[in-house]
């Protein structure tokens, strides 16, 4: 770019601006001065080296850092998904023995609360089912109305018998067959305590997910299911708006629930696993923070480089007039420069690598060993301000330990080296 | 503008190793305004010492400095650049250019670093360099100059900001007499014409004579040079 300025009386006219005249921008001196040392530290090799590897470290810690944090966040987000697709977003206990009126009314006191959308009464417990000599462990949830949204697939169809879809397809299961359903809740007979035992007509199955749940689930009609069970082990499946609202909405339902209820939400019923996730996403933060670390390192060295090869020109500018402050500023600047450059590199990278990674699935993993076929890359804005933030953190501070250095120098010493 | 220049009972020593050395030894010093003063004194005298604590570049043990009226006692670090900035321009032995600036900005510089208006700063510059007769030299970085044109480009640096006190260490220590001659003649006629007062540090008799006044040191004290009125 070139600046036209009104001409002296004494300026030849064959004489051109300077196009690199730097100087004639109308920015302050601190960015002149790092923009000027930015691109003088390209005639220094060993510098030009160090700024190379300082912005190169940033950008690939930037970019490790994202990646890695969009495939956990990718796999986390599948696997809630999976997970939280089953599970009651809030399951309240009921205290054992509340008859069944006592039970309605508490039902009827829940579907008033703000923010409720459904409530239904399960019982649970565990049982078998059987078929022609096959029998599989299971547990048994009695639900009334409509088949819940906990098992995807059916819900929302009409009441009855339904088992896991891969049940079904080991056993060869289809609409219509009869199977048997045992509790082993005794009852007496004359020759003795007896499993309870209900023949139960297949109405259909439901998608069990791909992760290894605890045990099979059937679904079943609650009064089918109480005569297997009983009616000790009550329970509301409530529903919200969605998860977020069903925290809300958790905190409002002791008002209105008898003494010794229990309220459990999704994160409760999961917190272990939730857990996990979040430990599992930090440990690798902060070890892939390590580049990070390394790279605001290697800018240490480098401004430091830097400003040894500069310093009788730092204390040139001091006998100027050039203030510590104004030093510091340029130095910060500089620092601030190569590691800007490195970041964003490194976050265009990261965030570009997720996008193409995640959207034509380029990582291929065996479906039936991993409950996916591919690696999900997933960025989140909260990610993202986290690695953007440490990475500015650590290189400001490297750059400030430098320009603090700069600005400490004696005028007079650093012109005499 | 000039501006009268006091020092009174100014020490300074240094520590080689266990040792102190006293340099400068209750020194009193008044340089009258528009006056240019020669300081002569044999190699490790303490002249370019005493010149550094007349510049505030550096802080005595002992004794003031006053410059137009202004005592540099207690001033922090960032208030000592700016008074420098806007009140003296140095000139040193070895030009002290920065290399990474074309001529052309290492005048502009005092005026940049004193946040002034860039075009103006440019224009001013680039008058104080043709004045030099450099004006065929203003993109040319301190390479690509001769030793004389280095000094004439720090001698225009150094008036750019038309400091009211001129402080010029060996100015032409480092040049072959005629380039020396030519360089002192023209700090001689800046100085006069731009009314500046200046304080000289020079090994050269000749040089020395030709200022208005010229004082001694030795052994850490300022004396009238022999010869002098």
């Amino acid at each position: 770019m070139r600046y036209r300025l009104p001409r002296g009386p004494t300026k030849p006219e064959s004489e051109p601006d300077h196009p690199m005249s730097l100087l004639l921008r109308p920015w302050p001196f601190p960015v002149l001065l790092a923009l000027r040392y930015l691109r003088s530290t390209r005639r220094d090799a060993f510098a030009s080296f160090l700024s190379l590897v300082a912005a190169g470290g940033l950008t690939l810690g930037v970019m490790a850092l994202i990646l890695s944090l969009a495939v956990i966040s990718g796999f986390q987000e599948a696997l809630r998904g999976e997970i939280l697709g089953r599970t009651p977003q809030i399951e309240v206990e009921l205290p054992a023995g509340l008859g069944d009126a006592e039970t309605l009314a508490v039902r009827r006191a829940v579907e008033t609360v703000e923010g409720v959308t459904s409530v239904q009464v399960q019982v649970r417990g565990g049982g078998w089912v059987m078929e022609k000599g096959k029998v599989q462990a299971v547990e048994l949830v009695g639900f009334e109305g409509n088949v819940p949204r906990s098992f995807p697939g059916a819900a929302g169809r009409p009441e009855g018998f339904y088992v896991p879809a891969p049940l079904a397809a080991r056993w060869g299961l289809t609409p219509g067959r009869l199977l048997q359903v045992v509790s082993p809740r005794p009852t007496l007979s004359p020759f003795g305590p007896q499993p309870r035992i209900r023949s139960l007509k297949l109405d259909g199955t439901y998608r069990s997910g791909k992760t290894q749940e605890d045990r099979d689930r059937v679904a079943l009609p609650r009064d089918v299911a109480e005569t297997l069970l009983g009616n000790h082990d009550r329970r509301l499946d409530v529903e919200a708006a969605d998860l977020d609202a069903a925290i809300d909405v958790a905190e409002r339902l002791p008002a209105v629930l008898p003494p010794a209820s229990v309220v459990r939400t999704w994160k409760d019923l999961n917190r272990p696993l939730l857990f996990a996730l979040r430990l599992e996403k930090a440990m690798m933060f902060v070890a892939v923070s390590l580049i990070i670390l390394v790279a605001a390192l290697a800018l240490v060295a480098d401004l430091s480089l830097i400003i040894s090869s500069k310093r009788a020109e730092i204390g040139i500018l001091g006998t100027l007039g050039a203030t510590p402050g104004t030093l510091k500023r340029a130095f910060l600047l500089l620092g601030g420069l190569v590691a800007g450059a490195g970041m964003l590199v490194g976050t265009v990278l990261g965030v570009g690598g997720a996008w193409v990674l995640d959207t034509y699935k380029l990582v291929r993993v065996p479906g039936r060993v991993y409950f996916l076929d591919y690696v999900p890359f997933l960025v989140q804005p909260l990610d993202l301000v986290l690695v953007l933030g440490l990475t500015l953190t650590l290189a400001l501070a490297s750059a400030l330990y430098a320009a603090r250095r700069a600005a400490a120098l004696d005028p007079v010493e650093a012109m005499q080296r | 503008m000039s501006v009268a220049v006091r020092a009174a009972g100014l020490s300074k020593a240094y520590r080689d190793g266990l040792r102190r050395v006293e340099v400068l030894r209750e020194i009193d010093l008044a340089v009258e305004p528009g006056e240019m003063v020669a300081i002569v004194g044999p190699s490790g005298s303490g002249k370019s010492t005493l010149l550094h604590l007349l510049g505030a570049l550096d802080r005595p043990d002992a004794g003031s400095v006053v410059i137009g009226g202004t005592s540099l006692a207690g001033m922090s670090g960032a208030e000592l650049a700016a008074f420098r900035n806007r009140t003296i321009g140095f000139v040193f032995q070895f030009h002290q250019l920065l290399p990474d600036f074309t001529a052309l900005e290492n005048v502009m510089l005092p005026g940049r670093i004193a946040g002034r208006e860039p075009g103006a700063v440019h224009a001013h510059a680039r008058d104080l360099l043709a004045e030099v007769g450099l004006a065929e030299r203003f993109d040319h970085f301190p390479s690509q100059l001769s030793g004389g044109e280095r000094q004439r480009v720090a001698l225009c640096r150094a008036l750019s900001l038309e400091p009211p006190l001129l402080l010029a260490d060996e100015p032409t220590g480092n040049l072959d007499p005629a380039s020396g001659s030519h360089v002192f003649e023209l700090l001689l006629d800046l100085q006069a014409r731009h009314r500046t007062t200046g304080i000289l540090v020079t090994h050269n008799p000749e040089i020395a004579r030709r200022c208005s006044r010229v004082l001694e040191l030795v052994d850490g004290g300022l004396r009238q040079a022999p010869g002098e009125r």
